[in-house]
């Protein structure tokens, strides 16, 4: 405990210098208005910033700061156009709108806006101080895992996102495993063998993290906004107080207590993310809150708990990242390949290896939320402004801004014709609802789930039952199964019941 | 019917990709699983699920109307020939010259369009290249102004 505080003090010297701090600040802002604008959600912002970053030669510890206060900031911004348009700025929000926006009708925005930024704080803040109490304690426990382990637990991680995105399971296994097999691409590095590279000299070192990225979270994402454009509506203006009163607060402080720790919780386990623990939590809250609530009319807990829930669940979701190297959703599978590109590899060793930059994280989100608090009560009205920025200057703005990054980094051509490629397959797959956060996570988990598979099978030589040889193993491939095929059966068993009843 | 269709193409990329995968040979091996094991079972994998989607009953792929297809279809080729023309036309006129046609997809007047890619290719270059130090193509054409 005593070395821990040490450490997170060690991690305040470093988010506190003052690039540091100025990067956080800027990071905290373009977060909110990303997540803000409908359409873009945290792992656009963290896709499309992460090439800039890396261009402008930011160090890791830097470039890291800055993705995590995009990514915090995506939060509290998603909650903005959720009570003022009854759009969701990001997926997470979603659960938002059912009592922000007609609170906003009730003339009531501003204390919506205020006690959701403070729910928002505060579900952030416990899972940061859950970050801080667990994670060493999970990466200390992860340092025992051998190759096989390993092996496994990723296996488990692309069940967990498999298994709770979409509907459908052959869908979703094959965005995991087209996303493995694009990680195959290029030179094999045990043996210098060229896979797949069909002669091209761009494709030797494989297809890069970045152009990936951009292609799906850039160029089909503005692919699919042209589809879903609709005439924007006009944000309620924000009349009367901007403060929640004492009453309000006091309505909401166990639901706030209460959201953040499920959230946080629920965004440890891999796959469920922000949108899953602010529906289940918003879900648990209306039925606590009994009958005669005021829930789905503008009840000021309908606001608190799924913000709470969400912001907890994106920090919470941080925790597998770095303690095991393997995360458990789409945005945090992009943060890694950020570490990845800066050569550093993720996983239990990061806490002693790189403590300078674990710690100067965890820390940087202590600071980079109370900068939003700050941000999001008073000047509030600022970011209201973003919402009107019209689609036709949004969309080609975010292209620019896109083939920026990705020139910035590779300087050729070939790298963005490729990324514009890959977002129009992107683009069909994700009409026909082919879920892509367990593609990308395939990529990025792709090459090191090969590499500890060749090595546990080097040390067992060739022996397959390594595999299941631990009784770790053995319990997470348990666990794989049950959440590959649990969510499913529980759907079936509910279909049921329901024909059985009508 | 999309989805037949598509499990088709993936079922042929799997064979395709196993058949090739039969050269990734090493001459001196260290270990008992070369390069093709892992390839090879996900390519099996993709196989099983691209059938099991050519058997899935339910389909909820809605496409958008032609007319609106047509539209994302030219969005899709403004977007490549952007890409292309990067650093041929250097960044200013390229994002200029992609900005006005994506605006008009977007509702914009062709005034709009206009200003709106200017400002933006002027705007960006003057905040990556001069302020942010992320060196952008300047293209030929103004190099000679640039200096």
């Amino acid at each position: 405990m005593d070395s821990t505080f040490a450490l997170l003090m060690q991690g305040f010297a470093v988010a506190g210098t003052p690039e540091n701090l100025m990067i956080a600040l800027v990071g905290c802002f373009l977060g909110t208005i990303v997540g803000l604008l409908p359409g873009l959600g945290p792992i656009n912002g963290v896709a499309i910033l992460l090439p800039i970053a890396f261009a402008m030669k930011l160090p890791p510890e830097s470039a890291l700061i800055l993705l995590c206060a995009v990514y915090a900031g995506c939060e509290y911004g998603g909650r903005i156009s959720a009570i003022l348009i009854n759009v969701p700025g990001d997926a997470g929000a979603v659960m938002t709108t059912m009592d922000g926006y007609p609170m906003a009708k009730k003339g009531m925005a501003g204390p919506a806006l205020s006690i959701s930024a403070l729910a928002s704080f505060c579900g952030a803040l416990l899972a940061t101080i859950g970050i801080v109490l667990f994670a060493p304690l999970l990466a200390e426990w992860a340092i025992a895992f051998g190759p096989a382990e390993y092996f496994v637990l990723m296996v488990l991680a692309l069940c967990c996102l498999g298994g709770l995105v979409g509907d459908s399971l052959p869908k979703a296994a094959i965005a995991c495993l087209v996303g493995l097999l694009l990680s195959t691409v290029g030179i094999d590095s045990n043996s210098g063998v060229y896979r797949y590279t069909f002669d091209a000299l761009h494709l030797q070192d494989g297809i890069p993290f970045i152009v990936i990225v951009i292609g799906l979270f850039a160029v089909s994402e503005v692919m699919l906004m042209l589809q879903q454009a609709h005439a924007g509506s006009e944000p309620i203006s924000i009349t009367g107080r901007l403060m929640f009163n004492l009453k309000e607060f006091l309505a909401v402080k166990w639901t706030l207590l209460r959201c953040s720790l499920a959230g946080f919780f629920i965004g440890v386990l891999p796959g469920a993310g922000a949108t899953i623990a602010s529906a289940m939590c918003y879900a648990s809250e209306r039925r606590m809150a009994g009958k005669d609530s005021d829930f789905g009319k503008g009840d000021v807990r309908g606001v608190a708990a799924p913000e709470a829930a969400n912001n907890a669940s994106a920090n919470g979701s941080l925790v597998p990242m770095l303690t095991l190297g393997v995360p458990g959703s789409g945005t945090t599978a992009v943060m890694m390949g950020a570490l990845t590109l800066y050569n550093i590899t993720p996983g239990p060793t990061l806490f002693q290896d790189q403590p300078v930059i674990v710690w100067g994280l965890i820390a940087s989100l202590f600071i980079a939320n109370i900068m939003l608090l700050v941000l999001n009560i008073p000047l509030i009205r600022v970011f209201v402004k973003f919402l009107s920025i019209p689609n036709w200057l949004l969309v080609p703005g975010v292209a620019a801004i896109s083939m920026v990054g990705v020139y910035a980094v590779h300087g050729n051509t070939f790298d963005l014709v490729l990324g514009t490629v890959i977002g129009g397959i992107g683009y069909l797959l994700r009409v026909m609802n082919f879920p892509i956060a367990p593609f990308i996570l395939g990529f990025v988990l792709g090459d090191m789930m090969e590499q500890n598979l060749r090595r546990a099978l080097s040390i067992s030589n060739g022996e397959v039952g390594v595999l299941f040889g631990s009784p770790i193993a053995i319990g997470l491939w348990i666990v794989a199964i049950a959440m590959l095929a649990g969510p499913r059966l529980m759907k079936m068993r509910e279909k049921r019941a329901e024909t059985a009843f009508s | 019917m999309s989805e037949r269709i598509l499990g088709g193409i993936l079922l042929f990329v799997s064979v395709i990709g196993i058949w090739l995968a039969r050269s990734f040979e090493v001459t001196i091996s260290y270990e008992p699983v070369g390069p093709r094991a892992f390839p090879i079972t996900v390519l099996i994998l993709l196989g099983i699920s691209a059938v099991a989607l050519m058997f899935e009953k339910k389909s909820d792929t809605v496409w958008a109307p032609p007319a609106v297809l047509l539209r994302i279809g030219s969005l899709f080729v403004v977007v490549l020939t952007y890409a292309w023309l990067f650093d041929k036309l250097g960044f200013i006129l390229a994002t200029s010259l992609m900005v006005i046609p994506v605006a008009r997809f977007f509702g914009a007047s062709w005034k709009q369009g206009i200003v709106g890619g200017v400002g933006l290719g002027a705007g960006l270059f003057i905040l990556f290249d001069r302020l942010l130090d992320v060196a952008l193509p300047t293209g030929l054409w103004l190099n000679s102004f640039l200096g």
